[in-house]
């Protein structure tokens, strides 16, 4: 998690290796129009310690489900349209499971992570949006 | 005994701040705590629907006793 723009050309490198044929990468940005609405910037409000286990836990997840190496990052603050809010590398032998392994990281950060978005409109109130509730996970 | 709870997400917007101290009895679950938690929010506790409690290491059950360190309540989420 970081205040700082994101790089995901160093997440590529860090995911970069001989071994590896192939980098997918998934970079999130704010959206300019939600629901019909024309969107100024997203705040992104975020509890810190867990969302950084999280994010670790889910690259693990990825790395034991798949032969890949992953690296991610997301913000936290205000951002303008266009900004990159997310940023996911996947290297691995072949494609598939570089695709592969992208795809479940930010569906799991979706599902998994403690942050929250609030869109800010040109016009009328902000608003915080619905998101999916959290559930103890055994481990 | 007085624990701190912070707030996330929409619930910053109750007017409450960032966080709310809660008196608990000593070993006291998440499921009490929540209990707690939609009495100081009153008229606002509707917007507890669907949270859940947190440390800074995992969510917990109704039924976890709240363990030292910080806690959190924690909306429904939506990063990415």
């Amino acid at each position: 998690m970081t205040a700082s723009r994101l790089d995901p050309a160093a997440l590529c490198r860090a995911v970069s290796s001989p071994k590896h044929g192939a980098v997918a990468s998934f970079v999130g940005t704010v959206r300019a129009v939600h629901a019909g609405r024309r969107v100024k910037a997203v705040s992104y409000d975020c509890f810190v310690p867990l969302a950084e286990k999280e994010l670790a836990r889910i690259a693990a997840d990825a790395e034991k489900r798949w032969p890949v190496r992953v690296a991610v990052a997301h913000r936290t603050g205000r951002l303008s349209v266009g900004t990159a809010s997310v940023a996911i590398a996947a290297g691995s032998g072949h494609r598939a499971e570089a695709f592969e392994a992208c795809r479940f990281v930010i569906e799991e950060i979706k599902r998994r992570v403690p942050v929250w978005k609030k869109e800010h409109y040109f016009k009328g109130d902000g608003r915080w949006l619905a998101g999916c509730a959290l559930h103890r996970t055994r481990r | 005994m007085k624990r701190k709870i912070e707030l996330y997400g929409r619930l910053r917007d109750a007017g409450l701040g960032s966080s709310v101290a809660v008196e608990l009895p000593k070993a006291a679950t998440a499921r009490q705590a929540m209990s707690a938690l939609k009495s100081a929010f009153g008229a606002k506790a509707p917007l507890l629907a669907g949270c859940a409690l947190a440390t800074g290491d995992e969510v917990l059950s109704p039924s976890d006793e709240l363990p030292d360190g910080r806690l959190a309540v924690l909306p429904p989420v939506c990063g990415g």
